[in-house]
């Protein structure tokens, strides 16, 4: 990662100039490299400070789970988060936190997935792990099917600006891992929703207390087999969507790439499914009013 | 002057052993003090049967004893700056009578250095018990450093609300990964012991008992500098009574050369100003106040090649080829590996993952404290190969991270009767979700998607077995069946020979593919339009 580069190329933002179009679109679907579709798709959701005012703290939450680097496709594109960061700041946000609960060793992770270094030169940006307890906090979850409660990341229960960056991968449990999936980064026992809950339906239930203000999924590349961790069939879309629908988000990724070389509708990601079906958000994407351009 | 250079060793010291962790570059020798010992290379090259590459290092020790004489104890032992310091804190006011049988006590270390070389010579290594710089490093890896780590995030748990206030982000949400060793008490009490033997006498265990300081005093009469006492000398005995080492005679005047550390206390106390220690060629007949008898000499050394002969010669022994540690990558052959290993604990306070452990009794007297993987504890990284560079006596041959990748420490197995899909049919898939290799796939069997390993991809990583969500026992562990183990020559090569690949690469998900859901229906196979992947719902 060529930090020099990052930081010019994130220097030119400036203030988004797309405001006409502000909350018309549900999806904003920009094809191109990441910084440059990043920004676009930002521009295309009425700009990011729609979402985040001045002297707002913002939570970012990027999937930095794997101690892997950008072209396994496990984790998200650091360019991506770094162009989410930047555009928190310039719209005045006094604290941007990254971060993930990760699977494998943190220091790793940080460092493998290259995304603390990309946010490296952002000022008021801090890119972090969360392991211990004491940096979480229960909390309940009164629509749950399978879920009573659950101890999140403090700051999502803190009033901080929430903004959903995942990447678009296979998972050999849930079909697919987008941004729902993406959430079980943000709590502590992620290992109960594995061996203790039908999975589904707990990832559903999670979706009902962590509610992102904004989904930005990277699919600059897909991981279409072998995820979560990978290595498995790396895709080139080239993509970044974002949305304030998390469902719809996900639905409209699940569209992007073959996954394990076949077609699948949303519908068949149990967990989409579920999450549609108890009003967390819409999963039939040609029902939605999408905006498909090039960066 | 002398405090400042000792102080600044145990200060170098700690630094090296707070470096050797990853990101460690890789100009810094990490075992530096390891490497200079040359009690620790002799044991390990007469052990071994060979000539080791970081031994050699101690050549300079011995080289620079041999000009100076026996300085290394007052100023580079780090142990010795440890008892200095911890003797200073709890025994300053202590009085302290000469003991009894001085003369006998002394000739301990020689007897215990004897019987250490005795017993590598028959290939039997037992010096780590009480070279100072192996245990030094065994103590500060499982005492000092989980209780400092501990202590800084108590800290940093106490100052955690105002550096929230503060908006100190980054400190409001640190907290360092406490390590966690077996036979960490032991240690402690092994420390506590030689510290308390002090109140017998300073040093106690310079004095008597620590066998590199035998082999230094060995050489040191040959040195350069040496006490001399001028006429002004009036027998005041100060001299005598502050020397930490008692290497002061009943006549000031006379020195026990061999014994002589050259910290030149009596230099400082002497009121007369009578003591020098000017350059000047040794005079011969010096041995003569390493008071070991020939019998002595002869018993201790059969002593010793009788106790490594027996000590070779239990089940353990035979049972070498078929043991059942998992040993870190890169690790020689086990009978070579017990021989070269010098138990100084610097592998398992550098690895990341904490997974290397000592070893208590799993493999004998010949294995304690040798390191071991525990893989429900933590699985061996992939971007780590820190065990290999920071091991002194390469008992853990330093390699590359495409080479440590390839030199396959065991192979997973299933144990059918407690894994979830196995035994309950439940849908579990968290072993094949973390293998970094795809070693791990699901295939219908018996009507269920069950989970199945490829050995030939599996280098014994162990992250499967650390993540198994089944309580106790894993129920996919990794075995040493498998395992390479190499005195030199190249693990990729000797993988590939052996059709072994352990690339990362987009696996074996087509027979994912062969099945849609979790459960199979069996004879339906072929009629079915093409089923949903794996985890998918059918259309």
């Amino acid at each position: 990662m060529k930090t020099a580069a990052v930081a010019t190329a994130l220097g030119l933002t400036g203030e988004p100039s797309f405001s006409q179009a502000k909350e018309e679109y549900d999806l904003a679907v920009i094809s191109g490299e990441p910084i440059a579709a990043t920004k676009k798709a930002l521009e295309v959701m009425g700009g990011l400070s729609r979402f985040v005012k001045k002297g707002a703290r913002v939570l970012l939450k990027p999937n930095m789970s794997f101690a892997t680097p950008p072209e396994r496709a496990s984790t998200t594109h650091p360019l991506v988060v770094a162009t989410v960061a930047q555009a928190c700041i310039d719209a005045g946000a006094q604290q941007v936190l990254v971060v993930d609960h990760t699977l494998h060793r943190p220091e790793l992770c940080l460092e493998r997935t290259g995304i603390r270094e990309a946010c490296k030169p952002i000022k008021g940006c801090h890119v972090l792990s969360v392991q211990e307890r004491k940096f979480f906090k229960e909390t309940k979850v009164p629509q749950g099917k399978v879920l009573d409660r659950v101890e999140v990341v403090k700051e999502v229960l803190e009033g901080y600006v929430l903004i959903n960056l995942p990447v678009a991968k296979s998972h050999s449990t849930t079909g697919v891992s987008l941004g729902l999936k993406g959430l079980m980064g943000l709590i502590l026992d992620r290992e109960s929703f594995h061996s203790q809950y039908n999975i589904n339906e707990a990832i559903a239930d999670l979706a009902t207390v962590i509610k992102p203000h904004l989904t930005v999924l990277d699919a600059t590349r897909a991981l279409a087999s072998g995820g979560p961790g990978g290595p498995g069939d790396v895709k080139k879309p080239n993509l970044v969507i974002a949305g304030v629908d998390p469902v719809a988000v996900d639905a409209y990724g699940v569209s992007v790439v073959p996954w394990y070389g076949q077609h699948v509708k949303a519908r068949q990601v149990e967990h989409l499914l579920i999450a549609h079906k108890r009003g967390i958000g819409k999963i039939d994407i040609d029902d939605l009013k999408i905006l498909r351009e090039k960066a | 002057m002398r405090s400042l250079i000792q102080a600044f060793s145990l200060l170098l010291f700690s630094a090296f052993f707070v470096l050797a962790t990853y990101g460690l570059p890789d100009w810094i020798p990490a075992d530096l003090y390891l490497r200079l010992d040359p009690l620790l290379g002799l044991n390990a090259v007469l052990a071994a049967r060979e000539v080791i590459g970081r031994a050699l290092w101690s050549l300079i020790t011995l080289g620079a004893t041999l000009v100076v004489g026996r300085f290394f104890c007052a100023y580079v032992c780090p142990m010795g700056a440890t008892i200095d310091f911890l003797d200073l804190l709890f025994f300053r006011k202590k009085k302290r009578s000469p003991l009894k049988k001085e003369g006998s006590l002394r000739k301990v270390k020689y007897v215990l250095l004897i019987v250490f070389i005795a017993c590598a010579l028959v290939g039997f290594s037992l010096v780590y018990w009480m070279d100072p710089i192996a245990l030094l490093t065994r103590i500060y890896t499982f005492v000092f450093y989980p209780l400092a780590v501990s202590l800084i995030n108590l800290f940093l748990d106490l100052l955690r609300p105002f550096f929230r206030v503060l908006g100190w982000v980054s400190l409001s949400h640190l907290h360092l990964m406490e390590p966690a060793f077996y036979m960490a008490t032991i240690t402690l009490l092994i420390l506590a012991g030689v510290i308390a033997l002090n109140r017998l006498a300073p040093r106690f265990w310079c004095r008597y008992l620590c066998p590199l300081g035998a082999l230094l005093s060995l050489v040191s009469p040959l040195g350069l500098f040496r006490r001399k006492v001028s006429e002004r000398c009036n027998e005041c005995h100060q001299c005598a009574r502050n020397c930490p080492m008692g290497a002061i005679l009943e006549n000031p005047r006379e020195t026990a050369h061999p014994e002589c550390i050259q910290c030149r206390t009596c230099r400082r106390v002497c009121p007369e100003e009578a003591v020098s220690f000017p350059p000047s060629l040794p005079a011969g007949g010096e041995y003569s106040s390493v008071d070991l008898s020939r019998r002595g000499f002869f018993y201790s050394l059969a002593g010793g090649l009788t106790f490594g002969l027996v000590a070779s010669k239990t089940p353990f022994k035979p049972l070498e080829g078929k043991h059942q540690l998992i040993r870190p990558p890169g690790a020689l052959p086990e009978s070579e590996f017990l021989r070269t290993c010098i138990r100084c604990g610097e592998c398992m306070k550098s690895c990341l993952t904490n997974t290397l452990q000592p070893s208590l009794w799993e493999s004998g007297l010949a294995g304690l404290w040798t390191p071991r993987l525990n893989l429900r504890l933590g699985p061996c990284e992939q971007n780590c190969n820190l065990c290999g560079r920071v091991c002194p006596t390469q008992a853990i041959r330093s390699l590359s991270l495409e080479e440590k990748n390839h030199a396959k420490i065991g192979t997973a197995v299933i144990k059918k009767e407690v894994c979830l899909v196995w035994a309950q049919n439940k849908l579990c898939l968290i072993c094949d979700e973390i293998c970094p290799y795809n070693a791990i796939v699901f295939r219908p069997l018996e009507g269920y998607r069950r989970p199945v390993v490829i050995a030939s991809k599996c280098n014994g990583c162990g992250f499967c077995e650390q993540r198994c969500p089944v309580k106790g026992e894993s129920a996919i562990v990794i075995v040493p069946n498998g395992e390479i183990r190499l005195k030199d020559g190249s693990y990729i090569k000797e993988a590939k020979r052996l059709q072994l690949e352990f690339k990362p690469d987009p696996g074996d998900d087509k027979f994912i593919l062969d099945e849609s859901g979790f459960e199979v229906e069996e004879g339906k196979k072929e009629s079915e339009p093409p089923p949903s992947p794996k985890g998918f719902l059918p259309n």
